[in-house]
């Protein structure tokens, strides 16, 4: 019999790892969803992202969470830069480039960065690192709290960007239906840099706050890509909604099953969710339209 | 038969008889060159160009583009290795390895089938990182530090049932066997029905479900062919080194992305395209790495692998259709083999 303790502080702390999981995983969904492009460097955007604030807070004793403020700016500008240099020229292209364009980058990015900074696991401590609050007998870990409460301000932030501004509906209507967004004067291409900025500006931003409590090496980005595709499989692809709560039940049944089995075999149980998903309803649990 | 007669008029074209010359070349090889580090690199060659043959079923004829076909491999070389601990000759765990190798890319196609381009593509890159975590941790099969192979194949008299030489040249042969019973039976395959419903599924999976093709079927069977090939070419690699571990035999970057670089190289959507791009890349990565590896230590993988990306980068932006369509659209080249695929329809 399995304690109702652990179980809920497997809940609690699953949860907390299910908001940032989710802000990792919305990037590549809203890219999806706005362009029909797989970002397959997607996890190592994230790994750049580590690196900037473990060398921030090495150097400069810079605050991680600083840290994940300017890797929300790297990332913009790293968006930019490789929309309009790359993926722009090769939109519209059999999607076989676009995803060999995409998964290029990963290679350069991934190796490149084991090139530049050696193999080796790097961490970084910030004073919040070991710490833990106490709630109602539920232990909770402050860099989980605060990764997670950053993750869910950005979410609704997102939410509300593309829910009330101008810019964000239009970015919905690219979305939905391209070319009758052309005809109420929407310039798609601008929309498709847009998205894809802020996809990768949001995976920066969850680097920053993964540093915390996450070790950093060039391979990283492999389990992240993984856990994004699952979440996004398993939210419905494209779906906001569907994605954050797709990232709470992964962050959950990894926690959870980690009681079970041996913690380096929970990315297999997050797969195995996956294949059943796809197996049942391959729409994703909160989606519309199969892709 | 219809397809030996297919073969035979090929062969009399003046490409073919490029081929056959080639051919004819590669077996008298070892007879001429004596350089044991040369033969090692084109048996790798070889083995390779099975793996992307088989990938490029996939990839170049049906639309599914993997990036995980080290998982095929790994299945066919650990299958072979447990079967030697059991005393089963590698003859039979190479085809037992291909065999289970296929089953499972049958039953995978199940699921996968639904995910699309973009999707199914993550996903097999996604499978091949689990199928890595589990093999590191599974006590059975040797955990992360993998299996060598029983200690009395190295003391036993080097011989034909047991495949147990030192010298790369009988594995050489090998190698080139397989790849030519796989050059054989793939133009078999995709010259007759199978072959085409696959071609239809890449051009439009709506349009072949209307005309009543069962997609699902058929992407399994593409898969499961592919499966087999690569599983065999598992069995290669467990027989040729002795000792395999999961991050070799699953490795992303070894065995998964070699294939989609020679095959990019070579040529997509022809039949032969991959063989070539093996040609040309397989022996230019091991003679970098044999010749600047050493000097540079652990980052020198990171430059390696950076650089295969910039390659893709530059062919996936330039050159999609690789030596072979590149050659064809410049009317240099006849389709070497009836390929059928959409290079001639360009």
């Amino acid at each position: 019999m399995v304690d109702l303790w652990l179980l809920g502080q497997a809940t609690t702390s699953g949860l907390l790892l299910g908001c940032i999981y989710a802000v990792v995983a919305l990037g590549l969904s809203l890219i999806w969803g706005v362009m029909e492009i797989v970002n397959f460097a997607h996890g190592d955007f994230l790994m750049l992202s580590m690196y900037l604030s473990y060398f921030l807070f090495t150097y400069l004793g810079l605050d991680p969470l600083v840290g994940a403020i300017l890797g929300f700016l790297m990332g913009l500008a790293l968006g930019l830069l490789i929309e309009k240099g790359l993926i722009e020229k090769v939109l519209g292209s059999p999607p076989i480039v676009t995803i060999l364009v995409t998964f290029s980058i990963l290679l350069i990015i991934r190796y490149g960065a084991m090139a530049a900074w050696g193999p080796g696991v790097k961490t970084l401590h910030p004073w919040y690192f070991m710490a833990i609050l106490d709630l109602w007998g539920v232990r909770i870990s402050m860099a989980y709290l605060i990764g997670a409460l950053i993750s869910l301000a950005a979410t609704i932030a997102l939410h509300i960007f593309l829910t009330r501004t101008y810019t964000g509906i239009a970015l919905r209507a690219t979305s939905q239906n391209r070319l009758a967004a052309e005809l109420l004067g929407i310039d798609a291409k601008k929309m498709y840099t847009l998205s894809f900025c802020i996809g990768v500006a949001l995976v920066g931003l969850a680097g920053g706050i993964l540093s915390t409590f996450y070790y950093v090496i060039p391979e990283v980005g492999g389990r992240f890509c993984m856990l994004s595709f699952v979440i996004v499989v398993l939210g419905g692809f494209g779906s906001l909604l569907g994605t954050f709560l797709g990232g709470l039940i992964i962050g959950v049944a990894e926690e959870i099953s980690a009681i079970f089995i041996p913690p380096v075999m929970k990315d297999v149980v997050a797969f195995i969710l996956f294949l059943l998903i796809l197996m049942l309803k391959p729409s994703g649990l909160f989606g519309e339209v199969t892709r | 038969m219809r397809a030996l007669e297919m073969i035979k008029a090929e062969l009399s074209t003046k490409a073919g008889r490029i081929f056959t010359a080639a051919a004819i070349v590669a077996v008298i090889l070892p007879l001429v060159v004596r350089d044991q580090f040369f033969i090692n690199a084109m048996m790798l060659v070889y083995m390779y160009s099975i793996i992307a043959l088989a990938w490029n079923l996939m990839n170049g004829y049906t639309g599914l583009l993997s990036f995980g076909h080290a998982v095929f491999f790994g299945i066919g070389a650990y299958t072979l290795m447990l079967l030697l601990y059991r005393g089963v000759t590698p003859w039979i765990g190479m085809l037992l390895g291909g065999l289970l190798s296929a089953g499972f890319a049958f039953l995978l196609g199940v699921p996968f089938s639904r995910l699309r381009s973009h999707w199914f593509a993550l996903g097999t890159l996604v499978l091949g990182e689990i199928f890595l975590i589990v093999f590191a941790n599974w006590r059975a099969v040797g955990g992360a530090l993998g299996l060598d192979q029983p200690r009395r194949f190295l003391l036993s008299p080097p011989s034909i049932y047991w495949l147990n030489y030192a010298r790369p040249t009988p594995y050489y042969y090998l190698a080139l066997g397989i790849l030519g019973l796989e050059l054989l039976s793939l133009y078999a395959i995709l010259n007759s029905r199978p072959g085409y419903f696959f071609q239809a599924i890449r051009e439009d999976e709506e349009a072949a479900m209307a005309s009543g093709i069962n997609v699902t079927l058929y992407k399994c069977i593409s898969m499961a062919i592919s499966g087999f090939f690569t599983g065999v070419a598992g069995g290669i690699y467990t027989v040729r080194f002795g000792y395999i571990d999961p991050y070799a035999v699953f490795s992303m970057m070894r065995i998964s992305v070699y294939p989609v670089i020679a095959g990019l190289i070579g040529g997509v959507y022809s039949l032969i395209g991959p063989i070539i791009g093996s040609l040309i890349f397989v022996p230019t990565a091991e003679y970098l790495r044999a010749i600047v590896g050493g000097t540079l230590g652990s980052r020198f993988q990171g430059v390696h692998f950076a650089s295969f990306g910039i390659v893709l980068l530059i062919i996936s932006m330039r050159i999609p259709e690789g030596l072979m369509g590149w050659l064809e659209m410049r009317g240099l080249l006849k389709p070497l083999m009836a390929s059928g695929g959409g290079g001639d329809e360009r």
